[in-house]
């Protein structure tokens, strides 16, 4: 019951915090500990049946009307909890991360600063460990800038963007919506060229101009970014590769539906891609480390572009 | 009907904290209702229960001291002084900055720890706003953790006990099992990368979180190597992605492709209306890469970059063989 656990830690805080706020509202309480009014009366369940002391002390007389919360005999059993070890953590880990992003606003990264410091301080012992994790968030600084001043600003942008999948830069007006970072940034946009929906990577922009232009994106729900970025249709077409042990980076850094072992350590990994043959590039990619085996298409193109890079090759004699 | 764990944890926490001296497991047995429920069950069975319930305290933060009760038992207290959490002066903007950048984290038992830490900091009089307020300007950052190795890695780092799990490397048919002193974990480029001393190799070591198979089975034993102050995961990645090279290369690039090339190139010049020559940094893993643009691309120079491409592009150009891919 890993529940139990996190429902004390609540708890504990629970207490300290009614004691400075006599007839606490239910749900201003529910909403300061970021859970539901149900769980909240359910802890209030609990706290009368807790004892303040060893042997013969009193419980604790914490009752409520269903909208208010009363603590009748409070006394200073509820102090201030020090950190736990996972807590400075968790915290200090994330904040460091943050701190570091390009697009954080200055004055928001001086006071994440600050706060490390304090919270590294008020932590003490439980903070030591807090070096032994770290993230580091990528983001193209000058890029970032320019995305989150058009965002800021309501403007249209101009791109030059690389497309792995054809290997085209191409250029195309953009109308941001927002900037989110999952390992690398991104930015979500109306694409004006494709009147779609798009995702850019900060890192394949070439070229960037921030237009007079306001930007007009139609309403669009935000996706929910949890399930992964791609989210493939059911209606893709299935692509079926075998790859070697040398080529099971694949299924790490493709999303795909399932990977079957093989024998001699190779997988069979099916995915869906809305064009297969933007993975002419990965089936090149893998050589002797793997194949396609479906559709026909994409092993064909692969073989023809690798028949015609050889034909370079034997024209081209070193120089 | 049995009392739910919550409820026995809490007694047992302000039992201790609100003690001045330490309390042996009889008397504490006496006092706290769970525990007086369990009076048909065996001595060894509170003691079980005893003990995981102290330990999970730990876990919250609490400081649990032992020293000789009245009647010369082992006895135990959590003092008010080393319990408490010292004064955190947070202004309202850094109290949102944090509170905001608490909620990067997608692993379940980080995201709880760190609205633990806010629980505490807010009871603590933090002015933190109310969940939901406020944003990182426009920026939404979260940090993915899909590995299964994640938490039981992440546990060993942090109290400094020895791992061993089967580790797939990147071009092995098998996984091997590997015996690890971890001492650090980062995420980079959205991966999580475990730095520890290998006891086998007798070296530190990085590892990819996402190759390690199976289970993480946590020892006992104590590290046998020193820690380095300093443990730098991320050169390490970037020399296996083929960064931070130190010789060069020189292709042909067909004019308007391979921007990757180009953004990278420590030279450019156009040799004819369809050619670029360029020079580019050599390192781990440039075959495959150039591959992938197939015709697009011609190495010239060095003779083994080129033959190693040419490689590539023959077992492409083959096509599907009977035999099975081969590592």
């Amino acid at each position: 019951m890993a529940n139990a656990i996190d429902q004390t830690r609540r708890m504990l805080s629970l207490v300290t915090y009614l004691r400075e706020r006599p007839g606490a509202r239910i749900s201003d309480v529910a909403r300061a500990f970021g859970i539901s009014e149900a769980e909240l009366i359910g802890d209030l369940d609990v706290l009368p049946m807790c004892g303040t002391s060893f042997r013969g002390g009193d419980l604790l007389d914490i009752d409520t009307d269903g909208e208010r919360i009363w603590w009748h005999n409070v006394d200073d059993v509820a102090q201030p909890l020090r950190l736990a070890a996972d807590e400075a953590t968790a915290l200090l880990v994330a904040a460091r991360a943050v701190a570091t992003l390009p697009g954080l606003r200055e004055g928001d990264r001086q006071a994440l600063l600050r706060a490390t410091a304090k919270l590294e301080a008020a932590a003490g012992e439980a903070a030591r460990g807090s070096a032994r994790l770290s993230v580091t968030f990528e983001a193209e600084g000058s890029v970032f800038a320019d995305v989150d001043r058009a965002i800021a600003e309501r403007r249209r942008l101009r791109i030059s963007y690389y497309s792995p999948g054809r290997d085209a830069v191409t250029e195309r007006e953009v109308d941001p919506i927002r900037l989110f970072t999952v390992g690398h940034t991104y930015f979500e946009a109306w694409c004006r060229l494709s009147e779609d929906r798009r995702t850019f990577r900060l890192d394949r922009v070439a070229e960037i101009e921030l237009l007079d232009e306001p930007a007009d994106p139609p309403p669009v729900e935000l996706r929910d970014l949890s399930q992964g970025l791609v989210q493939p249709s059911a209606d893709d077409p299935e692509v079926v590769l075998e790859v070697g042990p040398a080529g099971r980076w694949v299924a790490e850094y493709y999303d795909h539906d399932h990977a079957e072992e093989l024998p001699q350590g190779g997988l069979r990994i099916t995915l869906r891609a809305a064009d297969p043959l933007g993975l002419r590039r990965l089936a090149l990619r893998l050589g002797a480390d793997g194949r396609v085996v479906a559709p026909p298409e994409l092993a064909a193109s692969a073989r023809q572009a690798a028949e015609a890079a050889l034909a370079g090759y034997s024209e081209q004699r070193e120089p | 009907m049995a009392i739910a764990k919550a409820e026995r944890l809490m007694n047992l926490a302000l039992c201790l904290m609100n003690t001045t001296r330490p309390l042996s497991k009889r008397e504490l047995r006496a006092s706290i209702e769970a525990y007086r429920e369990m009076e048909g069950g065996s001595e060894e069975a509170f003691n079980r229960m005893f003990e995981r319930d102290k330990d999970d305290l730990r876990e919250l933060g609490l400081i649990i001291e032992t020293a000789e009760s009245l009647d010369d038992e082992v006895g135990y207290l959590a003092r008010r002084d080393r319990n408490r959490l010292p004064e955190v002066a947070l202004d309202a903007e850094e109290a949102a900055a944090l509170g905001l950048a608490a909620r990067v984290w997608q692993q379940a038992r980080l995201a709880e720890a760190a609205s633990g830490a806010l629980h505490k900091l807010r009871a603590a009089g933090v002015p933190f706003e109310t969940e939901g307020a406020g944003s990182l300007g426009a920026l939404e950052p979260h940090i993915p953790v899909h590995e299964a190795a994640f938490e039981p890695l992440m546990l060993a780092a942090r109290d400094r006990r020895p791992v061993t799990f089967d580790y797939r490397k990147a071009t092995a048919a098998r996984p091997e099992q590997r015996h690890v002193e971890p001492w650090a974990l980062e995420c980079w480029r959205g991966h999580w990368y475990l730095a520890g001393w290998d006891r086998d190799r007798k070296a530190g070591r990085v590892f990819r979180l996402s190759r390690i198979t199976g289970r993480v089975r946590t020892g006992s034993g104590k590290f046998t190597a020193d820690v380095p102050d300093h443990v730098d995961v991320r050169e390490t990645v970037a020399r296996w992605g083929g960064e931070g090279a130190t010789a060069t290369a020189r292709i042909r690039l067909r004019r308007g492709a391979g921007y990757p090339l180009r953004a990278k190139a420590l030279d450019l010049r156009p040799v004819d209306a369809e050619w670029d020559e360029l020079e580019i940094p050599y390192g781990r893993g440039l075959d495959a890469r150039l591959v992938e643009f197939g015709p697009d691309v011609v190495v010239l120079a060095p003779a083994e970059l080129r033959a190693d491409v040419v490689d590539r592009l023959r077992a492409v150009a083959q096509g599907p063989t009977s035999e099975p891919a081969k590592g």
